[in-house]
C-alpha cells in the first residue's frame, strides 16, 4: 500500500469514526476530535466535565464504534486496587489439586473507562499509573501485558470536590490530552432533546480493528515535522517554566511547575495526528497552537498567586503560546536580520 | 531526493523579494545619514568653496548606493525565505518542511510523498508581491537633513565664526599697543618705565615703614611695590616674559622676611607700632643698659612720623630726648621718648574718636579700658602689645568668659548656633541648652570624642589660633569637662 494510500484509509477512518459517534453525541466536534487525536496518538484522555454533559456516553460510543474490548470502572473511594488489575484467586482443578490464578481486572480491555476518577483513593489512582505508561501490570510479582491498544479515558468532575481525591501530578502527566466538555450551544441543546426523547434507536457501527489502530498509530510518528516547527513545540513547553530565562511574564507569575517533556511529546504527536486527519504530512505551527491548551493544561501547575487570583490555565496557556510564536524566529521580519 | 524546480523557483522568488525589500530598507537608512553628512559640507561652503555642492550630493548618493549595497548583499536562507512563503501562500509549513526533510538521507517513507504534495501546492501558487516594506525608523526623520541641505544649498554661504586663540607673544602685545598707541588711556602705558628706585628704609626693620594712604607711591624698601606699580604688572599678561622675569618676583618671594607684614600695616596704628618698638628696645632693661643708638634711631623715627602726619606734638620731646641722648642721660632720654610716646597715643585716639571708630576694647560701655576701675596708671596697662592684655575675669569684662574676640564679634556663623541658653543658675562652663538646639541629643559619645577635641584644642594653640588671652579659660574648660 503506498503512503497516499494509508493516509487516504487513515483520513476516512477517522472520518468515519468520527461520523459513528456523531450519531450519538451532538456537538462538541472538538471533543470529538481530540478524543481521536488521543487515541491514535497513543496516549489516554482525561475528559473534565460537570455531570451531564455526555462525557460517558461518548467514550462508550466511542467503544462501540471500534472493534475493541470495552471496560467502565466507576471510581469511587473504596475502590482497591485489586477490583482494578485483577487477584489471584485459588482455583481447583480437575484433579483435585488447588493453585493459585490470576483473575484479570477491568484493566485487561482496549478501552478502559474511568469514570468519576477523582472519587478513588490516591493509592488506587496509582494502581493505572504502570497500565497507563507502561502498558502492563504487574501482579503478584509477575508483570502481565495489556492488550493493545490500550487506551484510557477517564472523566472527572470538576465541581463536586468533596470526598474526591485529587489526581496527582505523575497521574495527571501520564495523560496526553486533557479535555474540557462544556456545555453545548442551545441549537445543540435542541438536538440533544429531540434525539433522546424520541423512540429511535442508534445503531453504531463498528469501523475499526485493533490491528488498524495500530497501524495508524506507526502512520502517525512518520508525519515529519520541520526544524522550526519543533523549536516552536519545545520552546512552548519551556515558556510554561517560570525558571526558564525566556518565561513570559505570566508564567513566571502564576506558576510553580511547568510542563514536563512528556508535554512536548504530547504536543508534537497530537499535532502530527491533527495534520493527518487534515490531509496533511506535516506538522505546522497552526496545528501546535491549536492542541496547546489541552496538552498542556493539566501539565502546568499553578502557584498560590495562580490559585488565588483565579487564574484560568486556559488562558495562561494561550498566552504562553503567544509570546513563543513572537519570540519564534520564524515571526520576525526577516530582511531586517 | 532532490528539490523540485518549483520548489527551488518559489524560494528564489522570495529570496529576490527580501533582497529588494532588504535594499529599500537600507538604502532609505543609507539617504538619511547620507543627507546628514551632506549637511556638513554645505555649512562648510565658505571654506570648502564650489566643491562643497558637489561633495554633498556625492555623499547623499554613496549613503543611499552603499545602503542598496549592504541590502542586496545580506544573504538571505533558504528556510527563510520558505517561512515567508508557507505563511503568505498559507502552504501550512509544507514547503520548509519538505526542504529540511527532503534534505535528510534518513527520511520516512511519508516525506516523499509530503514533497510531492507541497510541489503540487506550490506549482499552483501564483506569484506575488508578498515580503512586506519596513519603513526604518530614519525614514521619519528624513525630511529634516534632505530640507537642511536644501536650504543651505540655495542659501548663501554660512560665515565661519573666527576661532582663534588670543596672542600672548611680547610683540603681538606690542603690536596691539602701537595700534591703539592714539588712546589717551595708553599714552603713559606707550612711554618708556621709569625704573622704581630703591631705597633703603630708613630702619632695618620693615614695620617701621608707615604705609601712606592708598595709592600712595611705594615705601622705600617696601617689596609689595612688586605686586603693583611695577612696569611687570602694566604689561598684559605674556607667559614668556613671566617665565623669563618673573623668576625675580619668585626669588623675592622667597625671602619671606623682606616681605612686608600687610596685616601690621593696615591694622597696627603709628602708636602701637612705635610702643612695641620701644619695649623692644627696653627688652625688661634698666636705662641705663639700653643702647643709646638704638634710642636715637627710635626717636629719629619718632620725629619722621611726626613729620610725615604734619602735627608733630611730640616733637618737641623727641627734640629734648635727643639733646639728652648726646648729653648721656639715657634717663632723661627715656622719659622724653615716653612722653612723645603718650602725646603720639593721645593724638591717635582722638583722631580714632573723629572718625568715630572704635576698636574691640574701646566700646564705651563702662566696661572698657577707659572706664575701667583699674589699668590707667601705667601706659602699659592702658594699652597691651601683642602677647599681653586683659585676662578673663580680671575686671576688664564683667563676664566671666571675657569679652567676645572681634572675630566671633564680627561673624555671624560664630554667633549663629541654635537654641539658647537655659535659665536658672548655671555654672560657668554650662553649656546645656533650651529651645530647638537643646533638644537634638548627641550622636557621638562624649567619652569618645572629648580627648579628639582636647588634642584638637592643644594643635590649636599651639597653632596660635586662638588669642592668648582665652588660652587659659579654654584649657580650664577642658579641665573642668575632665573633672566631670
Amino acid at each position: 500500500m503506498t503512503q497516499d494510500a494509508r493516509v487516504e484509509q487513515f483520513i476516512s477512518s477517522f472520518q468515519a469514526l468520527r461520523s459513528e459517534v456523531e450519531k450519538v453525541i451532538v456537538g462538541h466536534r472538538e471533543i470529538i476530535d481530540h478524543v481521536l487525536i488521543g487515541m491514535f496518538a497513543g496516549g489516554h484522555v482525561l475528559l473534565e466535565g460537570v455531570p451531564g454533559l455526555g462525557k460517558t456516553l461518548l467514550i462508550k460510543t466511542l467503544a462501540e464504534g471500534l472493534e475493541l474490548t470495552f471496560s467502565r470502572i466507576q471510581f469511587t473511594p473504596d475502590l482497591m486496587p485489586a477490583d482494578i488489575i485483577g487477584t489471584n484467586i485459588i482455583v481447583e482443578d480437575a484433579a483435585g489439586r488447588k493453585h493459585f490464578q490470576f483473575q484479570s481486572g477491568p484493566i485487561f480491555a482496549h478501552i478502559l473507562l474511568a469514570d468519576e476518577i477523582n472519587r478513588a483513593t490516591p493509592k488506587t489512582q496509582s494502581a493505572l499509573l504502570e497500565g497507563m505508561q507502561e502498558a502492563s501490570v504487574t501482579v503478584g510479582g509477575a508483570s502481565r501485558p495489556l492488550p493493545m491498544p490500550f487506551f484510557v479515558l477517564a472523566t472527572q468532575n470538576p465541581i463536586e470536590m468533596e470526598g474526591t481525591y485529587p489526581l496527582p501530578e505523575a497521574q495527571l502527566d501520564r495523560f496526553l490530552l486533557k479535555l474540557r466538555v462544556r456545555y453545548p450551544a442551545i441549537e445543540e441543546l435542541n438536538a440533544i432533546i429531540d434525539r433522546t426523547t424520541q423512540v429511535r434507536s442508534v445503531a453504531v457501527n463498528r469501523v475499526m480493528t485493533g490491528p488498524t489502530v495500530m497501524g495508524f498509530r506507526e502512520l502517525v510518528r512518520e508525519v515529519p515535522i520541520a526544524a522550526h516547527v519543533r523549536d516552536l513545540a519545545s520552546a512552548i513547553v519551556m515558556a510554561t517554566h517560570p525558571q526558564w530565562e525566556h518565561a513570559p511574564t505570566v508564567t513566571r507569575r502564576f506558576v510553580r511547575y511547568g510542563a514536563s517533556p512528556r508535554g512536548a511529546q504530547a504536543l508534537v504527536l497530537a499535532a502530527k495526528v491533527k495534520a493527518l486527519a487534515e490531509g496533511r504530512y506535516n506538522v505546522s505551527t497552526d496545528d501546535l497552537k491549536a492542541l496547546a491548551a489541552p496538552a498542556l493544561r493539566h501539565r502546568v501547575i499553578l502557584n498560590f498567586e495562580g490559585e488565588a487570583e483565579g487564574i484560568d490555565v486556559d488562558t495562561l496557556v494561550e498566552q504562553v503560546v503567544d509570546s513563543a510564536v513572537a519570540a519564534s524566529s520564524q515571526n520576525k521580519e526577516l530582511f531586517v536580520r | 531526493m532532490a528539490h523540485h524546480e518549483a520548489l527551488d523557483r518559489l524560494v528564489r522568488e522570495i529570496t529576490t523579494q527580501v533582497r529588494w525589500r532588504r535594499a529599500e530598507h537600507y538604502g532609505l537608512r543609507g539617504v538619511f545619514w547620507g543627507a546628514l553628512a551632506a549637511v556638513v559640507p554645505l555649512l562648510l561652503r565658505t571654506m570648502l568653496g564650489p566643491w562643497a555642492l558637489p561633495l554633498a550630493i556625492a555623499l547623499l548618493t554613496a549613503g543611499a548606493l552603499a545602503g542598496v549595497a549592504w541590502g542586496l548583499s545580506k544573504r538571505v536562507s533558504a528556510g527563510d525565505a520558505a517561512r515567508i512563503a508557507d505563511r503568505e501562500f498559507g502552504l501550512a509549513d509544507r514547503l520548509s518542511t519538505a526542504l529540511d526533510w527532503g534534505q535528510r538521507d534518513e527520511r520516512p517513507a511519508l516525506v516523499d510523498t509530503l514533497v510531492a504534495d507541497a510541489i503540487a501546492r506550490v506549482e499552483a501558487v501564483q506569484f506575488r508581491q508578498v515580503v512586506r516594506r519596513i519603513v526604518p525608523r530614519e525614514a521619519k526623520w528624513l525630511p529634516a537633513p534632505v530640507a537642511l541641505a536644501v536650504v543651505l544649498a540655495l542659501s548663501p554661504a554660512v560665515p565661519l565664526p573666527r576661532m582663534a586663540l588670543p596672542d600672548f607673544s611680547p610683540a603681538g602685545g606690542r603690536e596691539e599697543a602701537r595700534e591703539r598707541a592714539d588712546g589717551p588711556m595708553l599714552e603713559d602705558r606707550a612711554r618708556p618705565l621709569v625704573k622704581d628706585k630703591q631705597q633703603r628704609p630708613a630702619f632695618e626693620e620693615r614695620d617701621w615703614a608707615q604705609r601712606g594712604a592708598s595709592g600712595a607711591a611705594a615705601t622705600a624698601g617696601d617689596l609689595s611695590a612688586i605686586f603693583k606699580d611695577t612696569s611687570l604688572a602694566n604689561q598684559r599678561p605674556d607667559f614668556n616674559s613671566f617665565l623669563k622675569k618673573g623668576d625675580e618676583r619668585l626669588k623675592m618671594l622667597e625671602q619671606m622676611d623682606r616681605l612686608p607684614d600687610l596685616q601690621s600695616d593696615f591694622t597696627s596704628s603709628q602708636y602701637k607700632m612705635v610702643f612695641k618698638k620701644s619695649k623692644e628696645l627696653r627688652g625688661g632693661l634698666r636705662p641705663d643698659q639700653i643702647s643709646p643708638q638704638k634710642l636715637k634711631e627710635l626717636l629719629e623715627e619718632m620725629e619722621r612720623l611726626g613729620r610725615k602726619n604734619g602735627n608733630n606734638q611730640w616733637g618737641q620731646d623727641v627734640g629734648e630726648g635727643m639733646e639728652a641722648l648726646e648729653g648721656g642721660n639715657t634717663d632723661k632720654a627715656m622719659e622724653a621718648m615716653q612722653k612723645a610716646l603718650d602725646k603720639m597715643r593721645a593724638q591717635e585716639d582722638a583722631s580714632r574718636g573723629g572718625k568715630n571708630l572704635r576698636g574691640g576694647r574701646d566700646r564705651g560701655d563702662g566696661r572698657g579700658r577707659d572706664s575701667g576701675g583699674r589699668g590707667d596708671g601705667s601706659p602699659d596697662d592702658q594699652d597691651f602689645a601683642e602677647g599681653e592684655g586683659s585676662f578673663a575675669g580680671k575686671g576688664k569684662s564683667g563676664s566671666p568668659k571675657g569679652d567676645p574676640t572681634q572675630r566671633l564679634r564680627a561673624s555671624p556663623f560664630d554667633a549663629g548656633v541654635e537654641g539658647e541658653s537655659r535659665r536658672g543658675k548655671k555654672d560657668g562652663y554650662d553649656t546645656n541648652m533650651t529651645g530647638r538646639g537643646g533638644k537634638m541629643p548627641s550622636r557621638l559619645t562624649y567619652m569618645g570624642v572629648i580627648g579628639q577635641y582636647k588634642k584638637a584644642m592643644e594643635d590649636a594653640i599651639t597653632r596660635e589660633q586662638i588669642p592668648r588671652d582665652f588660652h587659659g579659660q579654654i584649657k580650664d574648660y577642658f579641665q573642668a569637662l575632665d573633672e566631670r
